[in-house]
């Protein structure tokens, strides 16, 4: 069985060291009274924004610890998680990635086993989204989000949208491939791993006029000038531009609504890994959960952070309540590339 | 007397070998770092196998460049971007040409103030340039009103099209051309025109028989630079083909990025340089030698 490259190529090690010996200086350099460090790979925008003002200066500063975003998208972010594998230090301390990656993470060894002794806050995580190794910090679920000044009678279920009446009328972002399909395969057969009828499903959904845009924004001015009626999104999205003063709305597939989790890990070669607990306490703190959910409309991944006013009635589930349903990580993480090719080849080429 | 001349030539060779070495060294050094390097890597992965988990297998195996060849939604990937890349040639020579022709020859005190005009598109980052074109191209868009009086189109119709993609491209490569071929005629001696003139020659028979057999290796140049900046497109692609229309630049980010396969992303880096210099290399083969200057 052919070894993996990483222990192999010394040039590659040689020059992850350089990589390393060049951001040491941001690992080394502290402000003056902070006693710790923590560098956490994050993505940008509006989400790195909002961990500062929420995390990093209200909870971890206080507590003497200086942080340090290493900004970028999540792709890179656990591809130098896996090339670091093997230095004594690697580069960050948290990196934030989505469950799936989380879970590829931890299934290739690549990050800390969570400890409640040292993450207090984890015994209030809720049950259906614990990982070993994985903290979650917000989520949201796949809904079908439409206009209801178009749509009187919205769509109830993945099924709904093969209906001739939407026909060049369903819009949904490129990037949500998998989730999309596991959608797919929850209508078909009520679990997320049956990808060949969630494929067959995803052809009689194309031929039905199904319209991709290249990011998620690119939805709110189709909806808005009425090239789209549909899409399925994140309702934190739906939440943002209601926000906006875009008024959707969001449906729960009858079928289930399956859910987009996001949350960091601790590299196991973190080098300042009790900053990195202390972060990870601090992001399921109620308080800072409860900013999230106020400014993307992310849900707390907490059971003590109750959102209340207007966020808590935009947030808040209809009754009777929807089925959530948390993704196969493994089934999708083992399916993932595949997905990929037969999405690019079979629904953006066609 | 003669072994001291002789000596004193060879001792004067050496410095200025020494000094050529000292002047290009550094250069050359760096460019070895920093291009060379990097593409010995990466060639290096482009023959290694992708494995979801461990990311890449260390071997030597063509999979990911035969992933390509016989796959028939690759090789289309790689003819839409040729022809892509060669509408988008030829309009901007044919738009290119007389712009810079009228420019070079232009006595006007407004002269720096057209050619200032003319790059003004490149002072606009392309993806803000792009994020306009979106807008021109958007349902309800002047360009999309446009298009559905003129051709009777159904509403939307240009965003997300490779004609939207092509009218992009050619609003960031025309400036790059008009550019190129502005230098090239104005080392054009315009007596030459007036000789010709002189003898009877229309002012369109004095362009074609004199002066653009003479820009011809510059026009070689344009047609090459615009070539390749199109062949490698990326933005403006992704922003106005939209998800459903593919060119070999948004394919290599996909494979790298999105599919995480480096191998297979690295091989599509080497076939895409690979089809711009052969491409290149036969446009130098085709316009016969005494054309091509040097």
């Amino acid at each position: 069985m052919p070894e993996p490259i990483q222990r192999r190529t010394l040039s590659r090690r040689v020059v992850l060291g350089a990589g390393a010996l060049l951001a040491a200086p941001a690992l080394l350099t502290r402000r003056a009274g902070a006693a710790e460090t923590c560098v956490v790979g994050t993505w940008g925008g509006d989400y790195a924004r909002l961990l500062r003002e929420n995390i990093d200066d209200p909870i971890l500063k206080p507590a003497g610890v200086e942080v340090i975003q290493d900004v970028g998208d999540e792709t890179p972010r656990f591809t130098k998680l896996a090339a670091q594998r093997k230095l004594p230090h690697g580069t960050v301390d948290i990196a934030c990635l989505g469950a799936v990656n989380g879970y590829r993470a931890t299934d290739a060894d690549l990050v800390e086993p969570l400890d409640e002794t040292k993450v207090p806050n984890l015994k209030h995580v809720l049950p259906a989204l614990r990982m070993p190794a994985f903290v979650p910090h917000i989520y949201s679920a796949q809904v079908i989000v439409y206009n209801p000044a178009n749509v009187p009678n919205p769509p109830q279920s993945f099924g709904d949208l093969l209906d001739a009446r939407w026909k060049g009328k369903i819009g949904m972002v490129s990037t949500v491939a998998q989730w999309v399909m596991a959608g797919a395969s929850l209508l078909e057969t009520g679990t997320t791993t049956d990808f060949d009828k969630a494929k067959a499903f995803m052809l009689k959904l194309n031929a039905n006029g199904l319209r991709l845009y290249p990011e998620t924004d690119a939805l709110a001015p189709a909806f808005k000038s009425g090239e789209i009626d549909v899409g399925v999104i994140w309702l934190a999205r739906a939440f943002m531009w209601q926000n906006a003063g875009f008024p959707v709305k969001g449906a729960f597939p009858k079928e289930g609504a399956t859910l987009y989790v996001s949350g960091m890990v601790l590299p196991k070669n973190a080098p300042n890994k009790d900053a990195a607990y202390k972060y990870m306490n601090a992001l399921l703190e109620p308080a800072a959960q409860q900013g999230f959910a106020a400014h993307m409309g992310y849900l707390p991944t907490v059971d003590n952070a109750p959102l209340s006013g207007k966020v808590g009635e935009q947030l808040a589930f209809p009754e009777p309540r929807p089925k959530l349903v948390t993704v196969d990580y493994a089934a999708m993480s083992k399916a993932m590339s595949d997905l990929n090719d037969w999405w690019l080849k079979n629904i953006q080429h066609s | 007397m003669n072994r001291v001349i002789e000596q004193a030539g060879r001792a004067g060779r050496r410095r200025e070998a020494g000094a050529a070495l000292s002047l290009l060294g550094p250069a050359s050094l760096l460019m070895l770092l920093m291009l060379v390097a990097p593409l010995g890597f990466m060639l290096r992965d482009s023959l290694n196998r992708f494995d979801p988990t461990e990311m890449m297998i260390a071997a030597v195996t063509g999979e990911n460049y035969l992933r390509f060849l016989v796959d028939p939604f690759y090789r289309s990937v790689l003819y839409t971007t040729i022809r892509v890349s060669v509408i988008v040639t030829a309009t901007c020579l044919v738009f290119g040409l007389p712009m810079a022709w009228r420019l070079a020859r232009s006595t006007s005190r407004w002269k720096s103030a057209l050619v200032v005009l003319t790059v003004l598109p490149l002072f606009i980052g392309s993806t803000t340039r792009t994020a306009g074109w979106m807008i021109l191209f958007s349902r309800g868009g002047m360009l999309d009103i446009l298009s559905r009086l003129l051709f009777d189109a159904g509403p939307g119709s240009l965003m997300y099209t490779e004609p939207a993609v092509i009218l992009g491209i050619i609003a960031i490569n025309l400036p790059f051309t008009v550019l190129t071929l502005q230098s090239v005629f104005e080392g054009i001696d315009p007596r030459l025109e007036e000789a010709a003139a002189s003898m009877g020659a229309a002012p369109s028979r004095a362009f074609w028989r004199i002066v653009f057999p003479l820009a011809l290796p510059g026009v070689l140049i344009a047609a090459v630079l615009c070539f390749i900046l199109c062949m490698n497109a990326f933005a403006t692609p992704v922003l106005l083909g939209g998800p459903k229309f593919q060119m070999m630049a948004p394919l290599l980010f996909w494979a790298f990025s999105g599919d995480n396969n480096w191998p297979f992303a690295a091989a599509l880096a080497f076939i895409l340089m690979a089809t711009t210099l052969g491409l290149t290399g036969l446009a130098n083969v085709v316009i016969p030698r005494r054309y091509r200057g040097g």
